[in-house]
């Protein structure tokens, strides 16, 4: 009997939720919905103070004495050929085709493309025939080829996307059981081969990992410079902006994190 | 009979007690991580239409808010104000040695006018100098360089490109 009469004042202790409810189920949809779930990030450039506008043109101008110990690397875009140099000369030039993939609004439709330069408009749909629109591109690839451009060079990677070189960080194209090869992170992941067809697959070569595992080689090779960790970009002017943010990622990721912008006079 | 269907019936409603408690707290829980969530990022940047970022491994978030501009390919924007056509900066010829956008240069300065206002009534330390700069991913190198030098010139020398994370 007076176990009941708990349990009875028990209930009618309860809080009522109801209303605090009905808040909840408005709130949580208005928050999702105004929520924003692709992460914006920023890429930070610092120009020297005081020299304003005059920044960009005196990257270009030729060492002075006291240089002497500089490196001055530089990486040059053109819209077709990316190279690397220094103070003392250039790498030979990366040559390569530029292949955009458009994801079409209406069907989700996904395809690659390989880019003309030439042509007048965007590609067309392949299946409704459709003039893409220059939002729907998505992704922009260089990949590295001869100095011909006929032949696109192709290089293992492993299933996250890293290239695979030998322990001279030249790219390799095929590995036998047993080999030795590295991995382009930083620093060089040292990999083991023991199943080649199930580790890696041969991909056409991304001329922003090339230019990664260059640009490590110089890091490793010039860390004593006074200026091991400037880089300088310089681009043609119709170059597109998503490349020079690649090429600075490549910088990035390769430990050269003081990135000026030059221009390439034409 | 009578009295035993009643007591059932009364049973019944006894028992029928939507128990929300368990509810409530994957409510609360969700509200703080939503709300968390907003509060971190949400305000600091925001898009404009049209303007796809690129994206990149970078992981730096944008901490304060800064002056921002944002560059489409037929607009010029100024704290999501447009200001000029991006056409206007491709005329400029690219042989000039100073390039700098006429309308772009006056706005800015008038930006940095009201930063150095600041510092003098004390709100702010000194003049960052700082501006977060949107540029979709198609825009050529020519109209970016253009705007960067007028942003140099000005005073503007601290810049920021604004990205997306890239999913991985």
């Amino acid at each position: 009997m007076s176990r009941e009469s708990k349990k009875k004042k028990w209930d009618d202790q309860e809080m009522d939720f109801k209303t605090f409810m009905s808040l909840m189920v408005v709130l949580i949809p208005l928050l999702l919905l105004s929520a924003e779930f692709a992460k914006i990030a920023i890429i930070d450039i610092k120009l020297p103070e005081g020299r304003g506008s005059q920044t960009m043109q005196k990257v270009k101008k030729p060492p002075k004495q006291d240089d002497e110990n500089k490196l001055l690397l530089t990486t040059i875009i053109t819209d077709s050929v990316l190279t690397l140099g220094a103070k003392n000369g250039f790498l030979p030039s990366l040559f390569y085709q530029e292949f955009h993939r458009y994801i079409a609004k209406d069907d989700q439709h996904d395809f690659t493309v390989k880019y003309d330069p030439s042509a007048a408009e965007l590609p067309r749909h392949p299946k409704t025939g459709r003039l893409m629109e220059i939002y729907e591109r998505y992704d922009i690839f260089l990949y590295s080829c001869d100095e011909t451009y006929t032949d696109i060079h192709k290089c293992l990677y492993t299933k996250f996307g890293e290239m695979i070189t030998d322990a001279n960080s030249i790219a390799r194209t095929n590995v036998g059981v047993g080999d030795t090869v590295y991995a382009l992170t930083n620093p060089r992941r040292m990999i083991i081969v023991t199943d080649p067809a199930e580790e890696f697959e041969l991909k056409p070569l991304s001329v922003y990992d090339e230019l990664k595992n260059r640009l490590m080689k110089v890091k490793e090779r010039f860390k004593d410079a006074d200026d091991a960790d400037n880089i300088i970009i310089a681009a043609e002017n119709q170059v597109m902006y998503d490349k020079i943010i690649q090429i600075m990622d490549a910088a990035r990721s390769a430990d050269f994190p003081n990135i000026s912008i030059a221009k390439l006079r034409g | 009979m009578a009295i035993k269907e009643r007591g059932r019936i009364r049973k019944k409603r006894m028992s029928y007690h939507l128990n929300i408690t368990s509810m409530m707290d994957m409510f609360t829980i969700i509200l703080v991580f939503l709300l968390k969530m907003y509060s971190a990022e949400g305000s600091v940047l925001t898009n404009a239409d049209n303007l796809i970022l690129p994206n990149s491994i970078s992981k730096k978030k944008p901490k304060e808010v800064n002056l921002q501009l944002a560059v489409t390919t037929d607009m010029i924007l100024v704290d999501n104000q447009p200001v000029v056509p991006t056409d206007d900066a491709r005329r400029i010829p690219q042989e000039d040695p100073d390039p700098s956008i006429i309308k772009l240069e006056e706005k800015l300065r008038s930006f940095y006018a009201q930063e150095e206002e600041m510092v003098k009534m004390g709100a702010l330390n000194q003049v960052m100098g700082k501006v977060i700069i949107q540029v979709d991913k198609n825009i050529e190198f020519d109209v970016l360089f253009k705007i960067m030098n007028t942003c140099g010139k000005v005073g503007y020398n601290n810049m920021n490109f604004a990205v997306m994370e890239r999913e991985s």
